[in-house]
């Protein structure tokens, strides 16, 4: 079963950075992973966008995803042809309240306000890592042990005092949505 | 076997120093750039050497001295760079050195370019188009072997989409074989021995002991290039046996078609896919074999028709050959644009096949 | 210090230095009579059996009448293409650093279709030592204008001879490479009279030297005489030289490496 997963927002929200700690993680079980980014020339403020497919087999999926199980949306602007790519029924995290909740009536969707959970652990910058560990505890795609790892691994030497804030906005995240994610378990690995 | 989340760019750098490559010189221009930046962290470490040239002319010629000395060397750019390089790549066929050019392109244009040389005289380079990151990463290392074997430039036709997107794959060196001893190669011990060595496009050899000339060692140049089209070529297919339709394409776009045939096949449609793996030599006899037996052939590529070329020389009916492709770039002149994608390649194919019957 | 004894005559008649032929030449060339090229050469192979490099060198050869040298230079060598010798030689000498690499080129080679090679290889303190034979003219396609003619030569496509407001003023490429950092040995001799046989051969020996040592990038510039090219008789060839193109390009030593 191959799941793929686009993020959608803008430059500066920590997409790629979140991405890429997924791929990480699931490579670092051992599985199959594929990251494709997608953003402009600007660091910050221009459209950004990830996706991430993952599997136990070598991978089906192109790098230009042809639709996509699930998204995590963290900004409505140039969400629009990622979303459209999205096969109705699969998760959807929308980072709240940038994104409507009802943006995406056709697919399962869980609101999350990444920004004010990101505050309450004290990691203000991390809400990336908050909305990551939302999409996870309802895909339950990796062990939320991994993903902490692969932030670890993927932080620069500069920027490690960050690990803590970064693992405690991915629990917080999670722990927002633990709850429903036990209605998901056919759909994890 | 154990999985590295690699970008591309990362995973042929590491492929190509598995593989031997001990030199590599080049000129930053995206999206090649990231082969360059990885060679030069990775190279010094395994005890080889990478230079960011002055310019892209430079940079091939330091690595036909390298080459010429026997090592395993590279260079690259993309398509506008490797524009540059064409008289040493030439030159490098023409005097028999061997080495490898990373076109890191950003686009399928570069068709013609790969494929019919754009120096003087009789020559080819052989041309390896991987249609993915797995796969260029075994033509990293694939390319250095028929260089080597063959004292030829061999070219590696990879793209935006294989150069950026990252993916778990495993890197080890490859066993192509053996290969002839580099008896050829200047070292600087011939120096006063009277059997001094010579890497000379014309072949005069030295006064005491004359080499073939031009006449007669560009006859056996085009000689070899001959016996490589005759033994080298590389192709993949599927469906063919009771296609109606066949798809040609190369590269990431052959990935792309692959992709859609197969949602075809499961929807009911008689249609095949076709793909070159080495552009030269053209696997002109398996696509002739592949398409006896179908309605119409059809050519996906992002360019205007380059391969169509090669495909309407070989096809067995050119006039079922169909052109389902073109010209698509990104907004920033550096990548493939809308093209590139599943939905539309679909249509396309869906719209050929609906002219003149159903597939 | 040795005495050399003069109460008796020497073992050995005297005999004329141009009867002697480095071992290393394995065969006449082929040039015109008077043309300045080949004694270059000579120096430049008593200078590698002298230093007893000859076989851990490699040179680097380009296109003028110098490049049937390689066919009778018993040195291993790569004929590469026009002025890109020095970007060659970079590639052989980092794969094979304990080999001296030498480019030998002309001034068509190297002020013209080659500048920036030897520039950037010079910045780049590259350890190769380029050797620039520079009569001024194309001597292989039978004499026109190169960006070192100098001001006032006649040539087949200055036939009024080289004026500033028509074609520029000539590139002293020495000196353009003397003012880089990477430069450690510069100098600029000639084949036009004994001494600077003589001097040249000196100079060639300390770029070598400066070379293995690892000091950095070496380049000697040696005029030469093309009388052909200048057409000029070729007995007064090397008169022709000092009156012109060394009254351009002084003669001596630019950048100096010290031990």
């Amino acid at each position: 079963m191959e799941r793929e997963l686009v993020v959608t927002g803008v430059g500066g929200q920590g997409i790629q950075l979140l991405a890429k700690t997924l791929a990480l993680a699931a490579t670092r079980e051992g599985r199959h992973a594929m990251l494709s980014a997608d953003y402009g020339g600007e660091m910050r403020g221009g459209p950004s966008k990830a996706s991430v497919v993952i599997g136990d087999r070598p991978l089906r999926a192109l790098p230009v995803l042809a639709s996509a199980w699930s998204a995590i949306v963290v900004h409505h602007r140039f969400s629009e042809p990622a979303l459209a790519r999205l096969r109705p029924g699969g998760p959807a995290i929308l980072n709240l309240p940038l994104v409507a909740p009802a943006s995406l009536p056709a697919m399962t969707t869980y609101g999350v306000d990444a920004g004010a959970v990101a505050k309450s652990v004290e990691a203000p910058q991390a809400i990336g890592f908050v909305l990551l560990g939302a999409y996870n505890a309802v895909t339950r795609l990796v062990d939320p042990a991994s993903l902490v790892a692969a932030m670890q691994e993927l932080l620069p030497p500069y920027r490690k005092q960050h690990a803590a804030a970064n693992a405690r906005a991915l629990a917080a995240g999670a722990a927002v949505l633990d709850g429903p994610g036990a209605d998901l378990t056919e759909v994890s690995r | 076997m154990t999985l590295e989340l690699l970008e591309g760019s990362e995973a042929i750098a590491t492929s190509a120093i598995a593989a031997g490559c001990r030199f590599f010189a080049g000129y930053p221009m995206s999206p090649f750039t990231g082969l360059l930046e990885n060679m030069s962290r990775q190279l010094p470490a395994a005890g080889g050497v990478c230079l960011n040239a002055e310019s892209e002319i430079e940079g091939v010629n330091m690595t036909l001295g390298a080459a010429a000395a026997g090592a395993r060397a590279a260079t690259g750019s993309c398509g506008q760079g490797i524009a540059l390089m064409q008289e040493a790549i030439a030159e490098a066929a023409l005097n028999e050195t061997p080495f490898v050019v990373f076109n890191m392109a950003r686009n399928q244009q570069d068709y013609f370019q790969a494929t019919r040389g754009g120096g003087w005289g009789d020559y080819r380079t052989i041309t390896l188009a991987p249609k993915d990151v797995p796969e260029a990463v075994e033509h990293a290392q694939l390319a250095f072997h028929l260089a080597d074997k063959h004292r030829a430039p061999v070219i590696f036709y990879g793209d935006p989409l294989l150069a950026q997107t990252r993916i778990g794959v495993s890197v080890r060196p490859l066993d192509f074989g053996p290969l002839p001893p580099k008896d050829w190669a200047l070292d600087g011990t011939g120096g006063g021995t009277g059997r001094s060595r010579q890497v000379w496009t014309w072949a005069m050899g030295k006064a005491t002991d004359p080499g073939p000339g031009p006449d007669r060692h560009w006859r056996a140049i085009a000689e070899k290039f001959a016996a490589i089209d005759a033994i080298e070529t590389r192709s993949e297919q599927a469906h063919v046996e009771d296609a109606e339709t066949l798809v040609v394409a190369f590269g990431s776009a052959a990935k792309f078609v692959e992709y859609v045939v197969e949602e075809l096949r499961a929807d009911g449609h008689r249609i095949g896919w076709f793909r070159p793996v080495t552009l030269w030599p053209f696997p002109g006899g398996a696509l002739a074999a592949a398409t006896a037996g179908v309605r119409r052939v059809l050519v996906f590529e992002l360019n205007a028709g380059q391969m169509l070329d090669d495909v309407r020389i070989h096809a067995a009916d050119r006039s079922a050959v169909r052109f389902i492709g073109g010209v698509s770039i990104a907004e920033s002149g550096l990548a493939y644009g809308d093209l590139m994608d599943a939905p539309v390649i679909r249509d396309r194919i869906l719209t050929a096949c609906s002219e003149g019957g159903r597939s | 210090m040795t005495v050399i004894d003069t109460s008796q005559p020497p073992s050995e008649p005297a005999r004329k230095v141009a009867d002697f032929r480095p071992s290393l030449l394995l065969g006449e060339h082929s040039l015109c009579p008077g043309c300045g090229e080949p004694v270059a050469l000579r120096v430049l192979l008593e200078v590698l059996q002298e230093l007893d490099i000859v076989q851990r060198t490699i040179g680097v050869v380009g296109h003028g009448c110098y490049g049937s040298f390689v066919r009778i230079m018993d040195v291993d060598v790569l004929q590469c293409l026009h002025g890109r010798a020095p970007a060659c030689a970079t590639g052989i000498k980092r794969v094979r650093p304990d080999c001296a690499v030498f480019t030998m080129q002309g001034d068509g080679d190297m002020a013209n279709e080659g500048l920036q090679e030897v520039l950037h290889a010079a910045a780049r303190g590259e350890k190769i030592t380029c050797v620039l034979l520079n009569n001024g003219v194309f001597g292989d396609t039978g004499g026109q204008l190169t960006a070192a003619t100098v001001l006032g030569q006649r040539t087949k496509t200055s036939l009024e001879g080289r004026d500033a407001e028509t074609h520029g003023y000539p590139i002293p490429v020495a000196d353009l490479v003397a003012g880089l950092r990477g430069a450690a040995y510069v100098a600029r001799g000639a084949v036009s009279t004994a001494g600077a046989v003589a001097q040249t051969k000196r100079m060639l020996r300390r770029a070598f030297e400066t070379q293995l040592a690892g000091a950095g990038f070496s380049l000697v510039e040696i005029l030469t005489m093309c009388p052909t090219g200048w057409f000029v008789p070729a007995s007064e060839g090397p008169g022709y030289l000092g009156d012109s193109m060394e009254q351009a390009y002084p003669l001596g030593e630019l950048t100096t490496w010290r031990h």
